[in-house]
């Protein structure tokens, strides 16, 4: 599926949002979004506070539906060619192929092993060697391998803010989702962190397909293939990072890159 | 323009009332304060001197195991012609009594004051059983559906509100709900109903009568678990919303359904304040009275729960009905009434004659009575701390 394998065929994009509409409640938050997301490419989603990049985030995993009365009212969602809230969906074989980090890196107050098997063993993985295998993977993926390999067994709340971060993304990982969501994965974190961060974006990016929300644009420009600029709800302007920064269509984008309005 | 400093104090309070107020509304609450800490000093002092004598020695083994092990009996107290009180119990009477010969003056009986209290110790320790394995599960599966299934709404406030009045119930209501619903009503298994039964299910093999469970552990055990389930749904309530919710998303965005998310991050770490609101709820299902009054408790029995006439087991017994019985009479210790300590030492206070050994008696199991109640606040204290050192976040 990869565009290397097959240079010649486009393939389908692996997130697809055509025409969405999106209410909380009576408000709507999302207005008319189409977004296509191609595999192996890190699209990153900018925007002032409040624009809706955490809501369109939440609609590809439907981590919404925990929030009452929030719901899709227009068009539709589709991951891998299929729409996400068609009733033969599977919420958890869903959320196992779209995995997601959250601003706030949020461990469980267990062992640092336990933490990155949780997702394979509430899909029932019972074998100690492929769950050895899969959290040796995933710690080495999200490069925590080498520092933690001597103390899996300790409390992954003993671990540095940017590493709990980084055990967050090899927990979602685990379970090798095809798409990556991140919301605001760094902003909790110092820059050093962050640092690290981006770069194992980049290497993630080799195997998972990433969406990035994001407030920092420089960070954007630095980990991003796409970037898709949202503003009150709507979806300004969908392109390269480096066209969308270098030379916007929209006076809109303009405007934010330059920083009239944030 | 600056003003021109002067050697007036320029923080000079002004000599209203104000400072004449502030001492006297702290001294208002430092006296109230003192009161109160005063009484429940008193009180702790009180019991020890008067029951520390009852259960302690001076010498080995330093306790009255006499007091602990013994079933309550009626105590005879023999006066000789010198004015000496000899204390027996009733099979010991007749002999002390012959060796006095003439020397004997009178003999008093003080009812329940003698012997111990094991019988009231068991009978407690099996109410409290009963109780708060019940009352736990009903609780916490009540609390995590209130707040992890239910729809936010007014619904669920009301249902909230309700359970909290539910505690401001008097026991004494709990003791007619439990005398009417499971002495009288609550559905068992008989191969006759009785007379009284409300109505009767048959199905084939056995009967399902509406009959009661009479006065029993299970009768009791079950009253008192309704006692102390608002304090337990309230507290794992509590609880389970003290866990981060940054652990339901997480869990749910890996993939894991509503139960599982549940079952492996939010159960285990909400676990330590249930159980230590639970153990809480073990003192005030220890201590209650009223709801035990009409379920389960007797204020006089000579036997423990497991002392019943049984069939001898049959010549030929296998293995099988040997189980068979053991089972039987393990589970019979919950369909017997017991006493109970709060009980006995309403009985000892309000029902026999005062003088001064019916006080010992009543002092002696006061003091067992407070230093269980003690034991089991220290408990949940140590657990707490413990498990709070284990899971923090």
């Amino acid at each position: 599926m990869t565009p290397a394998a097959n240079p010649k065929s486009i393939p389908p994009p692996v997130v697809q949002v055509r025409d969405m509409d999106f209410c909380y409640g009576t408000s709507k938050a999302l207005f008319d979004i189409n977004l296509k997301v191609e595999y192996h490419r890190v699209t990153a989603l900018i925007g002032p506070s409040g624009c809706g990049k955490s809501t369109l985030l939440r609609c590809i995993n439907r981590m919404n539906d925990r929030v009452p009365s929030a719901r899709v009212t227009k068009g539709e969602v589709l991951v891998k060619g299929k729409n996400v809230h068609d009733t033969d969906v599977d919420l958890t074989q869903l959320r196992k192929q779209v995995g997601m980090v959250f601003q706030k890196s949020n461990p469980f107050p267990k062992s640092i092993y336990e933490n990155v098997a949780y997702g394979l063993r509430i899909h029932g993985e019972k074998n100690k060697n492929v769950l050895d295998e899969a959290v040796e993977r995933s710690l080495t993926h999200a490069a925590l391998w080498e520092e933690l390999k001597d103390r899996l067994n300790a409390n992954a709340l003993a671990l540095s803010g940017g590493q709990q971060q980084r055990l967050c993304i090899a927990r979602a990982i685990a379970t090798v989702p095809d798409v990556l969501l991140m919301d605001e994965p760094c902003s909790a974190l110092d820059p050093i962190s962050t640092l690290k961060i981006e770069e194992l974006m980049h290497q993630l990016a080799h195997e998972f397909t990433v969406i990035i929300v994001t407030h920092n644009m420089q960070q954007a420009v630095r980990v991003s293939d796409y970037t898709a600029f949202l503003h009150l709800g709507k979806l300004v302007e969908f392109a390269p990072t480096e066209e969308l920064f270098t030379n916007p269509r929209e006076k809109l984008t303009e405007a934010y890159l330059r920083g009239t309005f944030s | 323009m600056n003003s021109v400093p002067t050697n007036d104090n320029p923080f000079a309070g002004d000599n209203s009332g104000i400072q004449q107020r502030e001492t006297a509304a702290r001294w208002a609450l430092r006296v109230g304060s003192y009161i109160v800490v005063l009484t429940t000093v008193a009180i702790m002092l009180h019991i020890f001197v008067k029951g520390a004598p009852v259960v302690f020695r001076s010498q080995w083994p330093f306790v009255n195991t006499q007091f602990l092990t013994e079933l309550p009996a009626t105590l005879h107290v023999i006066e000789d012609q010198q004015g000496n009180h000899i204390e027996t119990d009733v099979n010991g009477a007749d002999a002390v009594k012959m060796k006095l010969g003439d020397n004997f003056r009178s003999e008093k009986t003080i009812s329940y004051s003698g012997g111990g209290i094991l019988g009231p110790i068991v009978g407690t320790a099996l109410l409290v059983v009963v109780s708060v394995s019940v009352a736990l599960f009903l609780g916490v599966a009540c609390a995590i559906y209130l707040s992890e299934y239910a729809k936010h709404g007014k619904f669920l406030e009301m249902v909230r509100l309700a359970i909290l009045n539910l505690a401001g119930v008097p026991s004494v209501v709990f003791g007619l709900f439990g005398l009417g619903a499971f002495v009288l009503t609550a559905p068992r298994f008989v191969a006759v109903p009785a007379e009284r039964s409300v109505f009767a299910i048959p199905l084939g093999f056995t009967t399902l009568s509406f009959e009661g469970w009479d006065t029993c552990v299970l009768s009791g055990g079950f009253t008192l678990a309704f006692v102390i389930l608002p304090v337990i749904i309230t507290a794992s309530e509590q609880c389970l919303q003290a866990v981060p919710q940054g652990f339901r998303e997480t869990s749910m965005a890996l993939g894991a359904t509503r139960w599982q998310t549940i079952r492996y991050s939010v159960l285990p770490f909400a676990t330590p304040g249930i159980l230590t609101s639970s153990i809480l709820g073990i003192a005030r299902a220890a201590g209650e009275t009223a709801p035990i009054m009409f379920t389960a408790a007797l204020a006089f029995k000579d036997k423990l729960p497991w002392q019943k006439d049984m069939l001898p087991l049959p010549a030929d017994a296998s293995i099988f009905k040997h189980w068979e019985q053991s089972v039987s009479r393990f589970l019979g210790i919950f369909t017997e009434s017991v006493q109970a300590l709060p009980y006995h030492i309403y009985t000892l206070a309000a029902k026999i004659p005062q003088n001064e050994y019916a006080e010992r008696a009543q002092h002696g199991s006061v003091f067992v009575f407070l230093v269980l109640v003690a034991s089991l606040a220290a408990s949940s204290v140590l657990l707490r701390k413990r498990l709070r050192a284990k899971y923090r976040w």
